[in-house]
């Protein structure tokens, strides 16, 4: 018995290894270094720092971050519910064609593109100025937490929507038919038929998309000024401007901690699952 | 630890590096035309006077916080004990203070050819730290309200008439904030000079940790200013806004701002002004690590770099940067029209009695911070 765990566990030791330098090692030191005081005493002052500086960005974080997956998820339910339930094949199609694009679209380059799109004079409000549908006047700029939001949304709708679109066609058919031949309509079908069998697959494309948001450095940077701003950008400039690691570090605990939710209520939510299987 | 790992970094980086012994490896802070200048002017002519002779520009970024990425970088070559791989730094001046202080710097001014050129204070005093000697001023560049002549036809000579004109047009003025680059930073550091007094004191020291708590009143004042402003995102964020006329009115640096005019960024008739009680400016530094490889070469660079030919053309002419070394070794190198687009907006005398250096670091930090704390937040 002791010789196959050996050579089971030899196997598996580079994986280890790799997540042990790459991951477990920084994880931990960060989470130390954030609660050592200068002298290398056990310290909060970090903490008590990066909440003095930075409350405001903390809750404005928050908001983005939960408004912008709120929003994806409606998003990705509509189209992805079209893909799946509609009735015009032309419609699909072009949906089916165009949806994707994001995908392939660093969030450096989505912010320069939204730049140029959402500011006060730029594109978007100057299409709806030559369509006689705004007064020049009226023009307001995006590029605030607005902006930041759009962005975000226009970048994960796309990956939610691949994963719930995958979901929503390997289900049974027959249940949607079923439903569908009883008179249901298909706002109907999609909310109480199709809904509860992706459900899943919906929340693990949230909670990914959520991880993924409060970690982009770039985009609050570019599309919206430093006042509030969201706690990747103030990590940056904690480091860049001060070398303060320090409170970088304690404002990286205070992500984990908001990272950290989120996977908790999705693993208890699969915990449950699999206990009702 | 974290040092250990970034010296192993830069090891790696070092041997690669190395293949070619006659590369001079140019780190340069600060925007993009700060790369734009040497990879496309300096870097070439050096080039050409001394052939088999690479010259390699890195831009470490916008801000101190690209001074703070060289600082970094060499102190951690330090502590590993391993040669330089930046020949040539350019730097702002509170790293500047921090690198003399730490003795990362070679003391080369002296022996320079156009060493003696230099006149002005900040050659020798870096807010507060003596760095006589370790640095050669590239250029001075200064922070000025830049506007919109069509929309303002008397812009505010001061502060004061500035905060009032915010208040009666309300998300008319945009400033980038401190995180954004340093035309913000200047802003703000003039606003604490102008409304909470003692500037003498900020300027020269020495430094009191309890003075922080008397600008309790000025924050507060920019924190209410600030409702009625527009937080741009940078420097170049500041004179896009303008040129799209989303705002009237901004901080700028007075360079990028004569640059992106030549270069039709930005409509002709925009102007500058310099309100009282006064802007700060700063020079950017070159400097020679302790510990590079090609001391020669740097030194030869930087004398180049600094001498009247290469100011006048370069710093003055392409870049619209104030002279590093004294203007009078400029005289007859440049025809008079250029001279006078220079001062156009910002007469001479005008540019000696606002044109102010930056607070010293420690009242500095105090500054950004208390920001941070009291209005940021």
């Amino acid at each position: 018995m002791a010789r196959p765990s050996f050579f089971g566990l030899l196997l598996i030791a580079p994986a280890l290894a790799m997540i042990g330098v790459l991951f477990l090692y920084p994880l931990g030191f960060s989470l130390s270094s954030a609660v050592t005081g200068p002298g290398g005493e056990l310290s909060f002052a970090a903490f008590q720092k990066a909440y003095e500086l930075y409350s405001t960005d903390i809750l404005f974080t928050l908001f983005i971050v939960i408004v912008s997956t709120l929003l994806t998820a409606l998003c990705s339910i509509a189209i992805a519910g079209i893909l799946t339930l509609s009735e015009t094949p032309w419609l699909v199609a072009i949906l089916r064609s165009l949806y994707r694009w994001p995908l392939f679209i660093p969030f450096i380059v989505a912010a320069q593109c939204m730049r140029t799109f959402l500011a006060k004079n730029g594109l978007m409000n100057n299409s709806l100025v030559a369509l006689g549908l705004m007064e020049p006047i009226q023009a307001t700029s995006f590029l605030d937490w607005r902006g930041i939001i759009i962005t975000f949304v226009w970048k994960q709708v796309p990956f939610v929507t691949l994963m719930l679109a995958g979901a929503m066609a390997s289900i049974d058919r027959a249940t949607i038919e079923a439903g569908r031949n009883l008179g249901a309509s298909r706002l109907r079908v999609l909310i109480e038929l199709v809904l509860p069998q992706v459900a899943q697959t919906l929340l693990v494309g949230l909670v990914l998309s959520f991880v993924t948001m409060l970690s982009v450095l770039s985009v609050p940077m570019m599309v919206a000024g430093s006042q509030p701003t969201m706690l990747t950008v103030d990590m940056a400039f904690r480091i860049n401007s001060y070398g303060d690691y320090a409170t970088a570090n304690a404002l990286g605990v205070i992500s984990y901690v908001i990272a950290g939710t989120v996977a908790w209520i999705y693993l208890r939510h699969n915990v449950k699952r699999e206990a009702q299987i | 630890m974290r040092k250990a790992f970034y010296a192993a970094g830069f090891a790696a980086l070092l041997m690669t590096s190395t293949a070619s012994a006659q590369t001079l490896n140019v780190a340069t802070a600060g925007d993009q035309n700060m790369v734009d200048y040497i990879k496309d002017y300096l870097g070439p002519l050096f080039e050409k006077q001394h052939p088999g002779v690479k010259v390699v520009a890195v831009g470490t970024g916008p801000g101190d916080g690209g001074s703070q990425k060289i600082y970094e970088k060499l102190e951690a070559q330090n502590k590993a004990s391993a040669p330089a791989d930046f020949d040539v730094v350019v730097i702002h001046q509170k790293a500047a203070g921090t690198m003399v202080q730490e003795k990362l710097l070679k003391k080369y001014r002296d022996e320079l050819p156009t060493g003696k050129l230099v006149t002005r204070d900040t050659a020798t005093n870096s807010l507060g730290t003596d760095v006589s000697g370790y640095v050669m001023p590239m250029f001075h560049s200064q922070t000025a309200i830049a506007y919109n002549p069509d929309l303002i036809k008397e812009p505010p000579n001061s502060y004061v008439e500035l905060r009032d004109w915010v208040k009666k047009n309300p998300k008319q003025f945009g400033y980038n904030g401190i995180k954004g680059g340093m035309s913000g930073v200047a802003f703000v550091t003039g606003w604490v000079a102008a409304f909470a007094g003692d500037e003498a004191k900020l300027e020269k020291g020495p430094y009191d940790a309890a003075t922080k708590a008397s600008w309790d009143k000025a924050m507060a004042d920019l924190k209410e200013f600030n409702k009625n402003v527009v937080i741009t995102p940078g420097n170049a964020g500041t004179l896009d806004m303008l040129n799209r006329g989303e705002i009237a009115m901004g901080p700028v640096w007075v360079d990028m701002f004569y640059s992106w005019k030549a270069e039709g960024k930005l409509p002709p008739n925009m102007r500058l002004k310099l309100v009282s009680p006064g802007m700060p400016g700063q020079p950017m530094y070159y400097a020679i690590p302790e510990k590079t490889a090609q001391n020669k070469l740097a030194a030869e660079f930087v004398a180049l770099a600094t001498s009247p030919d290469v100011q006048a053309e370069g710093i003055v002419k392409r870049f619209n940067w104030y002279p590093g070394i004294d203007a009078k070794n400029l005289e007859g190198k440049l025809d008079q029209a250029v001279w006078n687009q220079l001062f156009a907006d910002i007469p001479p005398d005008a540019l000696a009695a606002n044109g102010k250096p930056f607070p010293i670091g420690p009242y500095f930090n105090d500054i950004l911070e208390t920001y941070e704390k009291k209005v940021a937040n």
